[in-house]
């Protein structure tokens, strides 16, 4: 009898392995599970190379202090984060330009090459890259040549740190910043243009206005891959150090432990400049772009 | 007052050919044509945005072929209305006058009046992305009458607005022009717009100017069956002129035999266009009537569209008759209703084929 009754019972106790994958079902989209757990593993090997560096610094933070302290590895800090500001600014000088150029202009072989030009230093092997700039800026190479006779000399100098760092940096902005420009829609130019602004004007009051988050984070990206770039400085201006640099020549000359802190140093520091530097994008160029 | 004198200019793989038009200052000037004719690109040659390959612009008689869009006094409000949407509304409606120099505090005093009479005063420190669709496209009017325009260009304006906001839209424009005695250029595919607005038109297909004059002379006599088709023209027919007497040529067309009002000789090959207001429906035999073509069918539709219906007739070849809904009700028409169709001679629009 009691048989019988349950199995004409319209709604039959669930168990606790249905309940559950029901309401698993209700509440996790796998396919998002799967996506996470696959970045997830990406993530986790920074993390993990992060907890290990980590772990032993710390484990030894007088030492890491006295290295994180000396004079030289300031220095270099200052130095590598200043001639990365250096480039960046160059890029916002002549970058943008020529993205706004690349943005506006209608397909054709001339843009199609102009492009291609821009991205090579994205293909090239940094070393490649280092050598190319070595060549044109030494004292012999065609540029290097001319500006050295006034007095602005490359090698083993800041300047050739710089236009290394611009060289490797640029294609982030000015990609970036063409993207961008590229986002503003042509009519609000036409607009402005009958409206009485000058092609110049437009640009500066319209356009560049609505094209400063991408400015930003293009600088923030080239600044990035200027402050990191070894291989393509060293070709050119070994010294002055700049921090890639510092830890190469002591991990060479002073071993491992001492490179390591200030590899860490470095850690710390870049994550706090670039955490603020991320912040700052919230509150730059923002508008409701629903029009 | 602007004039192109056979001006030429490529896009891509679009072509604006030898077109000619003049816009006279003063009128209410439409460009109309079908999606991807050409008319914004013309617009957009007018205000200078695009320089022709060939071809001359004249503005009083000057030649400005060369000259940029901020020196030519015209003020161009897209369908998309174009906002910045980086700048309030004031900053919106006086851009143009900050840009030609005036100082921000009296640009915006400047504006006020005109933010008043748009209904917008209210709006005044909104960004555009916080706007009704209505709300935008009078801001966006009113940035364009700021700087005082010679000419006013609409790119299709109300295309984007419901019924109740482009009735109002439409009284405004109609204000603007008449009032202020603006000479306005828009661009539509609204045949309705031109009757309600144009003084004088153009009708654009694949880049060419096919068609050009007042309006109701386009609208009513186009120059060729694909203007006709464009400009709405319900009953097109094609037939050929099998006499002419003092006039009034006897037309086969579709097998049926029309009489109209040309000059089209016999044996000659021309295409009728007949409005549906012009064609008089009468429920079974009818009466005999002045009209010269009397032509027995039957009711294969009635199509209701507001206070009026459009009544497609089987008569050897289907004709449409835009009656009243209180006629279709009174003489009881329906599908298959027997009826009679009368058009007079005048009524018909006769293209012949070397026009």
């Amino acid at each position: 009898m009691k048989t019988e009754a349950l199995s004409t019972d319209p709604f039959p106790a669930k168990t606790v392995a249905t309940r559950w994958k029901e309401h698993l079902g209700r509440h996790i989209d796998w396919c998002t599970l799967g996506f996470c757990i696959m970045g997830g593993l990406l993530v986790g090997i920074t993390v993990l190379a992060l907890a290990n560096i980590a772990t032993t610094e710390l484990a030894d933070p007088a030492h890491l202090l006295k290295v994180a302290a000396s004079s030289q590895v300031i220095e270099s800090i200052l130095l590598t984060f200043g001639a990365g500001a250096s480039a960046v600014l160059l890029l916002i000088l002549f970058g943008t330009p020529l993205a706004y150029v690349l943005a506006r202009s209608r397909p054709s072989r001339l843009k199609g090459a102009v492009e291609s030009i821009v991205d090579i230093p994205l293909i090239l092997p940094h070393t490649v890259a280092g050598l190319l700039v070595y060549l044109l800026f030494m004292r012999r190479g065609w540029l290097g040549a001319p500006l050295s006779e006034i007095g602005l000399a490359f090698e083993d100098a800041l300047p050739g740190t710089i236009v290394a760092m611009l060289f490797v940096a640029s294609p982030f902005y000015v990609n970036t910043m063409r993207e961008g420009f590229e986002k503003v829609p042509v009519h609000l130019e036409n607009v402005a243009r009958t409206l009485g602004a000058g092609t110049f004007t437009t640009f500066r009051t319209v356009t560049l206005p609505l094209s400063l988050r991408h400015m930003y984070s293009g600088a923030i990206l080239a600044w990035g891959r200027a402050i990191g770039e070894f291989a393509g400085v060293i070709m050119i201006a070994y010294y002055p150090f700049i921090i890639s640099t510092l830890i190469y020549y002591s991990f060479t000359t002073d071993g491992i432990h001492t490179s390591r802190s200030i590899a860490f140093t470095v850690i710390l520091v870049s994550f706090g400049v670039f955490y603020l530097l991320r912040r700052m994008t919230r509150y730059l160029g923002r508008y409701d772009d629903r029009v | 007052m602007i004039e192109f004198d056979r001006v030429s200019l490529a896009l891509g793989s679009f072509r604006l050919n030898d077109v000619s038009l003049t816009i006279r200052k003063g009128d209410y000037y439409f460009i109309v044509g079908p999606s991807g004719a050409g008319k914004t690109v013309l617009l957009e040659a007018i205000a200078g945005l695009h320089r022709p390959d060939s071809g001359r612009v004249l503005l009083r008689g000057e030649e400005i072929t060369a000259l940029p869009p901020e020196k030519r006094k015209v003020a161009l409000v897209y369908q998309d209305y174009s906002l910045f949407p980086n700048m309030r509304v004031s900053d919106n409606v006086s851009y143009g006058l900050r840009v030609q120099g005036m100082g921000k505090k009296e640009a915006r005093a400047e504006v006020a009046p005109l933010l008043e009479r748009f209904g917008i005063a209210h709006l005044t420190d909104r960004y555009p992305g916080t706007l009704s669709g209505g709300e935008q496209q009078r801001v966006a009017l009113a940035r364009a009458i700021a700087v005082k325009p010679d000419i006013l260009l609409l790119d299709e304006p109300l295309s984007a607005l419901d019924p109740v906001t482009q009735e109002k839209f439409i009284d405004d424009l109609r204000r603007l022009h008449r009032e202020d005695g603006l000479t306005v250029v828009q661009v539509s595919h609204s045949r309705r717009e031109a009757h309600l607005l144009a003084t004088r038109m153009a009708v654009i297909i694949d880049g060419a100017l096919v068609d050009e004059g007042k309006a109701g002379i386009v609208l009513n006599t186009p120059k060729s069956r694909e203007v006709a088709s464009f400009v709405g023209i319900e009953n097109i027919l094609d037939g050929t002129v099998t006499a002419n007497e003092d006039g009034l040529a006897t037309v086969v067309a579709g097998g049926l035999v029309f009489e109209a009002v040309t000059d089209a000789t016999a044996g000659e090959e021309v295409t009728l266009c007949i409005r549906a207001d012009d064609v008089v429906l009468a429920a079974g035999g009818g009466r005999r009537t002045s009209a010269r073509n009397t032509l027995a069918g039957t009711v294969v539709q009635v199509v209701e569209n507001g206070p009026v219906a459009e009544v497609r007739v089987d008569a050897g070849v289907t004709l449409t008759a835009v009656l009243t809904r209180r006629s279709v009700q009174d003489l009881g028409i329906v599908s298959g209703t027997p009826a009679t169709l009368s058009v007079k001679a005048t009524a018909i629009h006769v293209i012949r084929s070397f026009s």
